[in-house]
């Protein structure tokens, strides 16, 4: 054989070892897909067709407990009335979470410019959020009636905390340099607030309104078993008292999906935002 | 022409209080600083060098004396200094040549006017390929790089450096002390450098302040005798191997005298 057709032979082999080297890669990166996305699917799924098998084969009262067949039969057939109490559930959650965002920004910011406020406020932010505030949500029924605004101050009221707390570690987490730095350049608070300490707070920030968002509707759906008239919470209640437990597992489903998608959204703004002030991704 | 007491440090003292006792840090500096002259202030770590660096800078009060600078006592930070620390402490989120325009921003000035500055104070560090790249795709010395800029983009008349170059490693170090040596031989400021390097100490600097262990005072006050534009061949040279060895010896016997081990 000549030396050309070695060195063309050994071009071959190079290539192929590529090629072999490529596809391994696809490979592992496909399985590592099927292990994160697929295996839970599967076995949500599983649960599920365990679920409707052990209902199906013993018998059990629907009363008791419905197969998801007929959860999802009831979905659909009750489909108005749980979309009119999912809307009002939805809005009041994300009216609760925006305002428990804003406000909990606004108080963070504050007690990190103020050493006086800090003082007086922030041991007694930290105690507070040791009371079970669930427990408190009847009082807002005396203070406020039986109307959204009850809902929605609870909901701000339970949701709040968690964004105050993680904003204020946010702000503080600045580098001492960075903040010298704009000292030494006279700039005002308000121009460190802006253009340094919030963007540092983001991923901070972010992980506070991601509990924030659960805990909005937490705080909606309790308001709305106490108020009851209006919800997914008050069809809860309302269901649980004529033992209609399909009805009930049918709203629990349609909060899942509401609870799933809202954090969605705001791990979705999270991702977004983050990348665009250069956070690596919490 | 040049004010041969640009800045002016008369008994500058700082003390802490921790607990029921007076630790002091500083204690009664005293030395002038022409205007255009780079000054080196050298010494170990902890002897108080950059607390003295942070009281000319207007960001701590001294506990005692008085620091003048361009005439006016320094009472708080002024627009006139630039700034340099340790770590880079650039925006992430912030392209270099932002985040070189960073302080015409902060004194609310018009960031376009100062634009074609920003450039070719980056070209001239070598990073005119890395205008509109972010800090997590610089290396820590362009990084660096950009903080010198960013310090130089308002002309200040003073620029104060904190140990800029002590988080680098050795190579990317020599290329620092280069480039910084080459930008101020164009640009001409006031300069303060703190570092506990001696090599770089005197490669940079027109005049070496050596300070002792706490209480920390000039042990020594030292004119460095080579011209500029300096070579970088400098430091092999047996002066500058010379200067280096007496500098260390200083060092060494100020610790000695305030009771510590230079190990």
């Amino acid at each position: 054989m000549t030396d050309i057709g070695l060195t063309a032979l050994a071009e071959d082999s190079a290539e192929l070892r590529r090629r072999t080297r490529i596809a391994r890669a696809r490979k592992a990166k496909m399985l590592q897909a099927f292990k994160h996305i697929v295996l839970p699917m599967l076995t949500a799924l599983a649960v599920l067709l365990v679920w409707e098998a052990a209902v199906d084969l013993n018998g059990i009262p629907k009363v008791i407990l419905p197969a998801p067949s007929d959860i999802a039969e009831r979905i659909w057939s009750i489909r108005k009335l749980l979309y009119a109490n999912a809307i009002s559930t939805t809005t009041e959650a994300v009216a609760g979470f925006a305002i428990a965002t804003t406000l909990g920004i606004a108080l963070a910011a504050s007690l990190v410019y103020s050493s006086w406020l800090r003082a007086a406020l922030y041991p007694n932010i930290v105690f507070f959020q040791l009371i079970p505030k669930i427990a408190l949500a009847p009082l807002f029924i005396v203070w406020l009636g039986i109307g959204a605004e009850s809902r929605l101050t609870f909901a701000v009221f339970i949701s709040f905390f968690p964004v105050v707390i993680a904003t204020i570690t946010g702000l503080t987490n600045v580098p001492g340099d960075m903040l010298r730095l704009c000292r030494g350049l006279t700039a005002s608070n308000w121009q460190i607030f802006w253009a340094v300490r919030f963007p540092y707070a983001l991923p901070h920030l972010f992980s506070g309104m991601k509990i924030a968002i659960t805990f909005a509707i937490i705080g909606v759906v309790v308001g709305e078993f106490i108020t009851a008239n209006k919800g997914l919470g008050y069809l809860i209640m309302f269901a649980s008292s004529m033992a209609e437990t399909t009805t009930i597992l049918a709203a629990i489903a349609v909060l899942c999906a509401i609870g799933l998608t809202l954090f969605g959204f705001v791990t979705l703004a999270e991702k977004i935002v983050l990348k665009a002030y250069g956070h690596k991704a919490a | 022409m040049s004010d041969p007491r640009f800045i002016r440090v008369r008994d500058v003292a700082k003390t802490y209080v921790a607990g029921a006792t007076e630790v002091e840090a500083v204690a009664h500096v005293a030395f002038d600083v022409a205007e255009g002259q780079f000054v080196s202030i050298l010494g170990p770590s902890g002897c108080g060098k950059s607390t003295l660096l942070m009281m000319c800078a207007g960001l701590e009060p001294a506990s005692d004396g008085t620091i003048e600078i361009a005439g006016r006592p320094v009472v708080g930070p002024r627009r006139e200094f630039g700034l340099i620390f340790q770590d880079a402490t650039l925006l992430p989120w912030k392209s270099s040549l932002e985040n070189v325009l960073f302080p015409i921003r902060m004194m609310k000035r018009d960031p376009a006017q100062y634009r074609d500055r920003a450039e070719a104070l980056l070209r001239q560090v070598g990073l005119g390929d890395f205008l509109h790249k972010r800090p997590s795709e610089l290396s820590g010395g362009m990084r660096q790089r950009v903080a010198i800029c960013r310090a130089l983009i308002h002309d200040p008349e003073l620029l104060m450096m904190d140990e800029p170059f002590s988080a680098l490693d050795a190579i990317t170090r020599d290329e620092m002390n280069e480039a910084l040596a080459r930008i101020w031989e164009t640009q001409r400021k006031t300069g303060l450098f703190v570092t506990h390097s001696i090599r770089e100490a005197v490669f940079l600097a027109d005049r070496v302040l050596v300070m002792s262990g706490r209480p920390s005072t000039i042990a020594l006050d030292f004119q460095v005798p080579f011209a500029r534009p300096r070579d970088p061949a400098l430091v092999e040279t047996p002066e500058f191997a010379k200067i280096c060895a007496m500098l260390k010896r200083t060092i060494e016997a100020g610790y000695a005298r305030s009771g510590r081990s230079a190990a």
